[in-house]
């Protein structure tokens, strides 16, 4: 069966304050960059078998709704690709 | 009367727990996370620790654990369940108890006693308590921050299901430890047999330990049964 990766991206919701992205935003101004704001989130590569890019699809949407906390956060399916 | 305290790999709380349930008269077994079944037993505690290292989120990965299908079952049969501190943050994270524990908004592991004031006195958890008494109890944290959308928060509060808030000790300003919502220190379900709370009432349960506010609690969860 083919592989894929899948590059998924968990993020705090907007709105949801970030002390660690407010942590990051205080250095960077502290080194010179005039920064407006800054988030952290959370990046997940996952290799998994799928027969088709449908069903990848449709199993990368369904890790990331798995692992993402619909509470605080959102996932995007950032980028997918069968492997050689 | 028999309780299970369920050790995910990472618990930590879990030996506190069984010294306070004991202490207040209560058998207890250590039950590990893969366990299917937690029949024999009258209630659940979910202790405080790093479950999974808090990989991912804390507590997220310990959601998804076998045995909390059981704790799912307790929490809709009415059966006594009790998630401290990570036990909380696991409890949130299985959607068991509404909203989130965020990072403590000055981002510091906080450990220290702070003040928590009992807003509800007719749960088995509470039931020996004096509403509106303000327990003095440790919290040990990093992310500990309640967090709930307005409509949840709307709810907890209307529905009174806010059952310990972070209050002042002795008058000082800055009593709430990590920026929660409402001061929010410890919520229940809409039935009132499911706990969640950050600070740890296991560990003020000898005067040895620097306090004894978190043995009334434990006590409370017998009396309850004696009727």
């Amino acid at each position: 069966m083919p592989k894929y990766q899948a590059t998924l991206l968990i993020e705090l919701k907007e709105g949801i304050l970030d002390p660690q992205g407010r942590a990051v935003e205080g250095v960077l101004k502290d080194l010179g960059h005039p920064v407006d704001s800054v988030r952290v989130g959370k990046v997940l590569e996952v290799v998994f078998p799928a027969e088709t890019l449908l069903e990848a699809e449709e199993k990368a949407k369904a890790m990331g709704n798995l692992l993402a906390n619909p509470v605080m956060e959102v996932f995007t399916l950032e980028a997918l690709k069968e492997l050689p | 009367m028999k309780w299970a305290i369920v050790r995910f790999p990472g618990s930590n709380c879990d030996e506190d727990a069984r010294f306070a349930l004991e202490k207040a008269g209560i058998r207890a077994a250590y039950v590990w996370h893969t366990e299917r079944s937690l029949r024999g037993f009258d209630g659940v505690f979910l202790p405080g620790g790093f479950s999974y290292g808090d990989y991912l989120r804390a507590g997220a990965l310990a959601a998804k654990s076998p045995v909390m299908e059981e704790v799912w079952r307790f929490a809709r049969e009415g059966r006594p369940v009790i998630g401290v501190c990570n036990g909380f943050q696991v409890l949130t994270e299985a959607g068991i108890l509404p909203g989130a524990l965020l990072a403590n908004l000055n981002l510091h592991f906080t450990c220290k006693e702070v003040g928590v004031r009992v807003e509800r006195t007719d749960l088995p958890f509470t039931r020996l308590y004096q509403k509106g008494q303000v327990l003095r109890l440790p919290i040990a944290h990093a992310e500990g921050r309640y967090y709930a959308d307005g409509e949840t928060l709307a709810r907890l509060e209307g529905e009174g299901l806010v059952v310990f808030r972070y209050a002042p000790l002795g008058g000082e300003k800055d009593y709430n430890p990590n920026g929660s919502l409402n001061d929010i220190a410890g919520i229940t379900n809409e039935r009132g047999n499911v706990l969640g709370m950050m600070p740890h009432p296991e560990r003020a349960v000898d005067e040895v330990l620097g306090g004894t506010d978190g043995l009334p609690l434990f006590l409370g969860l017998v009396e309850e049964v004696a009727g």
